[in-house]
């Protein structure tokens, strides 16, 4: 089950905190700073960005700036970055890690990322095929893999055209 | 000295070692490259990663430390080994930092293992190889994490010991320290972060798992960087001793035709 869920801080303004969730005052600067890092390679590092979307097991979220500190685990689906310029940036991610810090930080901590553009739909039905003769097999290990399998490449599949 | 053949011999043998060593030097610098930049990548990671465990830190030190210890299975890359392993011993039989004697300690790499063996052989409990051969992946530090975890053992936080690069030519021996699941949960700081169901388990595995990868990453550009190192010094040392058995040889050449030369004018003078 999807819910969108939007949260929204209210802004702090100069001298009133007229609504705020976490106590300490968000005196950092009004851009959310996004760290995007992979093992083999950082995409964002500490950029300032409008908001971020992420696919999260729980369902969706829009991270906008002065957020409260949260974690958040991630499911397989994509990732969307809106940019000061209002330019929107997608990745798929295969799942992860995304908090954000106290002081407007968001980390998202992810294995692989790639741009929906660079998937063939074609070798994902492939996979996915092959996948689902192996969750049908008797050994526990391999229908466990093979069912993380599914669960990644039918999220693919929804992304690459 | 020894007779012309004797030096001869050594002089061949000298000169195939300074061409193995030349030949590992420039195969080091060539992973050096790659080690490095994939370290840049990997530090990152290792960072953002460290950014929950900066806002949420345990509130006392640990007593049970589980310590990891990261080194290779390859020798002849100087003092890497060496210094981890000191840096290990150190830290268990350090009074001030309050850590029980009896900690249990895993070894990545098998020249570690061999070295820890010998001072702390009653704390080794788990022990991997055959990683550090290339360039580490995740899979490989998802696999260690996997297994930490699935040995059972308790600690309250988990120090890994690593060789940090500082540049091309040094690295130095460190710790970084990664909390458990229960000590995070118990931190004030992390009671600041909403969390829809408990994650804390999940959050904790997976930054052990990268953790472990970005203190593998650059332990193995630091061992590239000491083994190309090593095997310049190597290289140049073999140099100098074929410099010397080369001039040992011609003299001693030089000395057998001179007796030659004497022994024949003095037959040809006495006639």
């Amino acid at each position: 089950m999807f819910r969108q869920t939007f949260r929204q801080v209210a802004r702090q303004s100069n001298s009133v905190v007229r609504r705020a969730y976490a106590t300490e005052a968000a005196t950092a600067s009004e851009a959310l700073k996004l760290s995007l890092a992979l093992p083999h390679q950082t995409l964002y590092s500490e950029s300032e960005v409008e908001q971020v979307n992420l696919p999260s097991i729980n369902g969706d979220l829009g991270i906008l700036a002065n957020h409260i500190p949260i974690v958040e685990q991630l499911r397989p689906g994509l990732l969307e970055i809106i940019s000061k310029g209002g330019e929107t940036d997608q990745y798929f991610v295969s799942g992860g890690l995304a908090t954000v810090q106290p002081g407007n930080k968001l980390t998202i901590s992810a294995i692989e990322a790639f741009k929906p553009d660079q998937f063939d739909a074609q070798s994902v039905k492939d996979l996915i095929a092959d996948a689902q003769k192996r969750a049908a097999s008797s050994d526990e290990a391999v229908v466990a893999e093979a069912n993380i399998e599914l669960e990644v490449l039918e999220a693919l599949q929804h992304v690459a055209k | 000295m020894a007779t012309l053949r004797e030096i001869e011999l050594r002089l061949k043998s000298v000169r195939n070692i300074e061409k193995i060593t030349k030949s590992m030097k420039m195969i080091a610098s060539t992973k050096l490259a790659k080690a490095q930049r994939a370290m840049v990548s990997g530090k990152e990671y290792g960072i953002a990663n460290a950014e929950v465990f900066k806002n949420a830190p345990a509130d006392e030190p640990a007593k049970r430390k589980l310590i990891v210890v990261i080194s290779s299975d390859k020798g002849l890359c100087g003092g890497i080994h060496s210094s981890v392993s000191k840096a290990t011993r150190r830290l268990i039989n350090d009074p001030e930092s309050g850590i029980d004697p009896s900690s249990p300690i895993m070894v990545i790499g098998d020249k570690s293992k061999a070295q820890l063996s010998r001072a702390l052989g009653q704390n080794l409990s788990l022990s991997f190889n055959q990683i550090g051969r290339d360039i580490p992946t995740f899979a490989d530090a998802a696999g260690v994490a996997d297994l930490i975890i699935k040995s059972g053992v308790e600690y309250d936080s988990i120090a890994i010991v690593y060789n940090k690069f500082i540049s091309a030519i040094s690295y130095e021996a460190t710790v970084v320290e990664v909390e458990s699941e229960e000590a995070l949960k118990e931190s004030a700081g992390f009671k600041a972060y909403e969390m829809e169901d408990d994650v804390t388990k999940d959050l904790a595995e997976f930054s052990l798992a990268n953790a472990i990868f970005a203190a593998l990453v650059e332990s193995h550009a630091c061992e590239q960087s000491a083994r190309r190192t090593a095997m310049d010094n190597a290289s140049k040392n073999a140099g100098e001793m074929i410099g010397r058995l080369q001039m040992q040889y011609n003299r001693g050449r030089q000395a057998a035709i001179t007796n030659e030369l004497v022994d024949i004018i003095t037959g040809a003078s006495a006639l």
